[in-house]
């Protein structure tokens, strides 16, 4: 992908008219897109689209319970700003273990969505947070859920002139109870070979609603409905923790690389989720 | 006119391989360390290849993929790779490399700090640790060993073993902090 023309809009609407034309590509940090260039030399883009310049694609917002993160929000802003370290801290302790520093203070957030790989590491705390995706295009503007949005490997329901704008969701309260694991073979700058994210909202010591995803374990890190609906509507003890982890391996379908072999992957998927939930919960746990 | 007559040949043109067209090449400024620069490049030139071009060779080239922290800039005051950034992204911003933080002439505390304590063996990192070093002490005045350890976990570094390069960076914590005041 060489010889590309290159445009850099200040709007989202002059984005989207520049988006329409066949073969464009977006960039953002640049963490993806420059090695990508690097190593496929014959992609098909013609123009390539800057969207640093575009100020509303910017900042973390609240309002009404609902928080909206601008579709260039970086691994460093979840770092430091304080709506994300009061009401959602999951995405701050994810952010911790994502590359290093240098690479945080341009990865966004849109960005890692896209790259849709098993390891993005943003993405196992956002379904969690159950987040929607918001697009835009000249045609007009959708909304469509995080889990629905990855369609498979490096796969998502994105079309070639969409624009994701923002990512939303409901903040799960000042009370909730979280946990995030990522377990690689070193402490930064490691691809993922588990990503476990836990998200309860508790009330009256019942779990109300719960969130619990994998990353690095499937085609794309996913949600474990069943493993969420055998904590909602209880008061979680040791046993019913256990029996959400084991819903949570049931689902993870992983392989073997040079990281791990798929057998240590799967009896993780167990193990983090069973730990995650217990300390989030207060539970002890015999032998951890 | 040119470009239309290049098209039309191009349209009848039977043979499959299409004729060489070289990259379109878009102008560029920006400051580099206070100085103004104005360069030509094809979009696809990374930040790294554009600086170096143009002389910024203190900017190194370790790996192109964003894994080994030494091309490390500031980009308008914030750490970044260059390798990660296409040199037209770059359009009216303002560039800090090592030099921009101290020159042989006249040296920034953690520079003298890494010659202090030896944390400089072949040097080929050594810009973009002290460029990510800076941004780390800027951020955070006081780190702890551990701090300073994840503050340059994108830097990697094949000679020191890292202990005197930690070791350089707690000094010029220190050397810093009791000069605050003095300094501007
Ligand atoms: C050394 C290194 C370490 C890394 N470590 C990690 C890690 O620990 N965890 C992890 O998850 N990832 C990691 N990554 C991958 C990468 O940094 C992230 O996925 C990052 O979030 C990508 O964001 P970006 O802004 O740099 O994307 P870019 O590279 O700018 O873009 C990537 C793709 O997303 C598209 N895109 C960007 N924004 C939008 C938008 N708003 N709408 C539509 N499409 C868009 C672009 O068109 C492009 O195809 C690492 C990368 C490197 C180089
Ligand atoms: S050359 Fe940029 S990080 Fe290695
Ligand atoms: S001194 Fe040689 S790589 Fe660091």
């Amino acid at each position: 992908m060489r010889g590309f023309d290159f445009v850099a809009p200040t709007t989202i609407s002059a984005t989207l008219k520049a988006a329409k034309g066949r073969n464009t590509k977006f960039i953002a940090g640049g963490t993806n897109f420059l090695p990508d260039l690097r190593h496929q030399h014959d992609g098909p883009a013609k123009v390539v689209i800057d969207l640093m310049r575009v100020s509303a694609l910017q900042g973390i917002s609240s309002s009404k319970g609902q928080i909206k993160l601008g579709a260039l929000a970086t691994m460093t802003d979840f770092l430091t700003n304080k709506i994300i370290l009061k009401e959602a801290p999951i995405l701050a302790a994810m952010s911790e273990k994502f590359a290093g520093p240098i690479i945080r203070n341009r990865a966004t957030v849109a960005g890692n969505i896209i790259d849709g790989g098993p390891a993005a590491d943003a993405v196992p705390p956002l379904l969690a947070l159950k987040a929607k995706v918001r697009l835009a295009s000249e045609k007009g503007r959708r909304t469509v859920d995080l889990d629905k949005f990855l369609t498979g490997y490096r796969q998502t329901a994105i079309r070639s002139d969409e624009l994701i704008t923002a990512v939303t969701f409901p903040s799960p309260g000042r009370n909730h109870k979280w946990g995030y694991y990522k377990l690689a073979r070193r402490n930064a700058m490691a691809i993922t070979v588990v990503g476990v994210a836990v998200v309860l909202k508790v009330r009256r010591k019942k779990v109300e609603e719960a969130g619990i995803s994998l990353g690095s374990v499937t085609a794309a890190p996913i949600r474990c409905y069943e493993a969420e609906k055998i904590l909602e509507g209880n008061v979680v003890d040791l046993e019913l923790a256990q029996k959400a982890a084991e819903a949570c391996a049931a689902v993870a379908t992983p392989i073997d690389d040079i990281r791990a072999s798929a057998e240590y992957r799967k009896l993780m998927c167990e193990v983090l989720p069973r730990r995650l939930i217990c300390q989030a919960l207060d539970i002890s746990q015999d032998n951890d | 006119m040119k470009m239309a007559t290049t098209s039309k040949s191009k349209r009848t043109r039977k043979s499959s391989t299409p004729a060489y067209v070289p990259p379109k090449k878009l102008p560029i400024s920006f400051t580099v360390n206070g100085q103004e620069v104005t360069a030509e490049a094809p979009a696809h030139t990374s930040l790294l290849y554009l600086l170096r071009d143009l002389g910024f060779t203190e900017v190194k080239n370790g790996c192109e993929a964003g894994d080994c922290g030494a091309c490390t800039i500031l980009l308008d005051g914030l750490a970044m790779n260059a390798c990660c950034a296409l040199g037209v992204q770059a359009e009216g911003r303002e560039i800090t490399t090592v030099k921009g933080i101290g020159t042989v002439d006249n040296l920034h505390p953690i520079q003298v700090k890494f010659i202090e304590h030896g944390a400089i063996q072949c040097g080929f990192c050594t810009p973009g640790m002290i460029v990510a070093a800076k941004e780390l002490l800027d951020i955070n005045p006081n780190p702890s060993r551990h701090e300073i350890k994840a503050g340059i976990a994108g830097n990697l570094c094949r000679c020191t073993g890292y202990v005197k390069i930690i070791d350089a960076i707690e000094a010029a914590a220190e050397d810093l902090s009791s000069k605050k005041g003095k300094r501007k």
